[in-house]
């Protein structure tokens, strides 16, 4: 077992008047794979987001509670969110890269954190990033056509690509594959297979399959709350709640 | 009702709305074509100006200066003696009101435009040669055919002995057109032959620049702060609600605004682009700011959560990504706000741009005049000539508001990117 990398204590989070999560406490073992699943609605991306602290983008959301990473904690005012995502990246559902150049795409988040001075820091860093993201073979010769020009699955590991240059500790993926085809879906699985060698992964997904096949530890949310945590292997076998059997089983969700 | 029955109707419906739609875009067609046909009929005239062919003889006697003489004194001499004589000489006139009947023909103006003549060469005493003197309004307009001869004389500004004068140049070919440099280089004028737009010209333009430069920057910076930084709460909802109500102001409102504060108060010069500008600006600002917000708005969010997820603050999410994607909006809601604002008169008019001047601008904090105002101005003259003046006035608003909505479209065109 690895060691615990991010840990919650009693997180609550709030949209208004409507509480989200429920007193959420999970552990997330480093360079290991976890999976959240669980119904639409069940909290999992608002877990993960705050993670990185994306729900201050939201102003009316309110996050009480602890989380840590490395034994620090985040959810803290005086914390620079700046350096926090530096080390914690995330991919988003739907692929999202700038309407800019492929090499503009990985080194924008370099260059603003001030890694790669020059030019063939910065080259280096896009070729690293395009080579773990198993793109460079794809687009090593047109680096400089718009990343919005690439197909679904080149886009959403352009996103991992440029998630990964600025070289973070945590990669957060909520439901990166929902909008991609299975080939392509195939091969981001690939993908974080490998990346969960260097990084520590959290990812949302709707398909049990997908859990099963890429993590090692899966946690189960429905209503805000975590229902169960543990094991894949035994949340998918032998599950100790029932809504988790029921949910796993298709006979909810 | 059967299933046919029904199907048939939903596709007569469909026909319907087709054929209302298909009338109602005729009917606007129709309306423009007879705008844009009754400005040119009457307008496009104006672009040239009679000319009446005469021999100026620079008789050492008439004219007290010399050959090769420097400029200043030129300006200062008098050509008074020898414009008559030049003029006179166009056809014999047996008595003096016969005389005044003839030089009545030329512009008021023939005598600069002689003196111009020796400017440009002043080796011309005792020399003759063949100048073209502006016509008068009135044969201006009847060389144009503009002027209804068949009038009884004494309903008519032009004599039988004028007609009778203006029949025999015309038979000697002494009567041209000409480009009317006249239109684009004066300032207004009481006589219609020489009023031009050139003060509406520069007016205007120094009133957009002024009102470009107050407005764009101070309507981008509130909108990028209202869209991206500012808390929603209720006093951001209050602003939102009045900076709308505000674009829905009548342009009239700024005007009475202007004339208290700029003129009575602060007491900046009447009449300027000077003040033109500011009320223009502050009557544009909501109309830029709308669209600017507009699209901003339309610039996806997940272009600023995959701009934070890599550790970008704020501020560099907002102005490396949000700011440069809602750029073409931006630019074209700006040009097309500087449009309206081209066109506008009613504020103008209150803040003393209606006043009648000669002189062509040449700072901001000069009297003058612009296109919409000038337009409105010549509109209620009495001349013959205003007329057509009127209606090119409009071709000349509606050239360069077409321009610069062309310009927008090209900008959106050229500087649009797509997200996915």
């Amino acid at each position: 077992m690895n060691e615990v990398k991010i840990k919650s204590n009693n997180l609550n989070v709030f949209y208004g008047d409507k509480q989200a999560l429920f007193d959420v406490n999970l552990d997330l073992n480093e360079k290991e794979v976890t999976a959240l699943i669980g119904p639409s609605g069940c909290g999992k991306s608002t877990f993960i987001r705050c993670i990185n602290r994306m729900n201050d983008v939201i102003d009316i959301c309110k996050v009480t509670g602890n989380i840590e990473i490395d034994g620090v904690e985040i959810n803290d005012e005086n914390l620079d969110v700046v350096s926090l995502r530096e080390r914690v990246g995330m991919v988003f559902q739907k692929p999202n890269p700038f309407p800019k150049s492929i090499y503009d795409n990985i080194s924008y988040g370099p260059k603003i954190h001030g890694k790669g001075e020059t030019k063939s820091e910065l080259d280096e860093i896009v070729e690293r990033s395009l080579k773990k993201a198993a793109l460079w073979e794809e687009v090593k010769d047109r680096l400089d056509e718009p990343g919005t020009g690439l197909s679904g699955g080149q886009q959403q590991r352009l996103c991992i690509a440029r998630a990964i240059s600025v070289n973070p500790e945590v990669i957060l993926m909520d439901e990166p594959c929902s909008a991609l085809d299975p080939i392509a879906t195939a091969k981001i699985e690939e993908l974080i297979d490998e990346l969960k060698k260097t990084y520590t992964i959290v990812i949302v997904t709707h398909s049990m399959a997908q859990a099963v096949r890429v993590s090692q530890k899966t946690g189960f949310f429905h209503l805000g709350k975590l229902i169960e945590v543990g094991k894949t292997e035994k949340i998918f076998k032998n599950p100790d709640n029932k809504m988790t059997q029921d949910y796993i089983t298709g006979r909810f969700g | 009702m059967t299933k046919e029955q029904r199907l048939k109707k939903r596709h007569a419906a469909e026909k319907r709305f087709r054929l209302y739609g298909l009338t109602s875009i005729l009917v606007a067609l129709v309306f423009v074509l007879i705008l844009v046909n009754n400005i040119f009929s009457k307008g496009s005239s104006a672009f040239m100006k009679t000319v009446i062919n005469v021999e100026v003889f620079f008789d050492s006697e008439l004219i007290d200066i010399e050959n090769g003489a420097p400029e200043e004194n030129i300006r200062e001499a008098d050509f008074y003696d020898i414009t008559i004589e030049t003029l006179l000489k166009a056809y014999p006139a047996k008595n003096l009101d016969e005389e005044n009947e003839l030089i009545d023909l030329f512009t008021t103006d023939a005598e600069i435009e002689i003196k111009k003549a020796f400017l440009e060469n002043n080796n011309l005493i005792g020399k003759k040669i063949n100048l073209e003197i502006t016509a008068s309004d009135d044969i201006d307009q009847l060389h144009k055919g503009n002027y209804p001869r068949n009038l009884p004389e004494d309903r008519r500004r032009i004599s039988n002995f004028q007609l009778k004068i203006y029949d025999n140049l015309l038979q000697n070919n002494k009567i041209n057109k000409n480009f009317n440099n006249y239109f684009f280089n004066n300032g207004d004028s009481r006589d219609p032959e020489l009023a031009g737009i050139g003060g509406a010209l520069v007016g205007s333009f120094y009133s957009i620049i002024i009102c470009l430069l107050l407005a764009f920057p101070v309507a981008v910076l509130a909108s990028i702060y209202l869209e991206e930084f500012a808390p929603k709460n209720k006093i951001t909802d209050f602003i939102e609600i009045n900076i709308n109500n505000l674009a829905a102001v009548p342009s009239i409102v700024y005007g009475l605004l202007a004339l208290q504060i700029l003129l009575a108060t602060i007491q900046l010069p009447r009449s300027t682009p000077l003040v033109a500008g500011i009320t223009l600006a502050l009557m544009t600002l909501p109309r830029i700011i709308i669209p600017c917000r507009a699209s901003l708005k339309a610039v996806p969010p997940s272009i600023r959560e995959g701009a934070l997820a890599v550790g970008a603050s704020k501020f560099q999410s907002v102005f490396h990504h949000v700011v440069p994607l809602s750029l073409p909006g931006t630019l074209s809601g700006t040009i097309i706000g500087l449009a309206q604002a081209l066109g506008e008169t009613a504020p103008l008019i209150l803040i003393g741009m209606v006043a009648f001047v000669v002189d062509i601008p040449s700072t901001p904090i000069d009297p003058s005049s612009s296109l919409p105002v000038q337009v409105y101005l010549w509109s209620e003259s009495a001349e013959r000539g205003f007329v057509e003046k009127t209606s090119a006035t409009i071709m000349m608003l509606l050239s360069f508001l077409i321009f610069m909505n062309f310009i927008a479209v090209y900008l959106r065109q050229k500087f649009e990117k797509r997200w996915n």
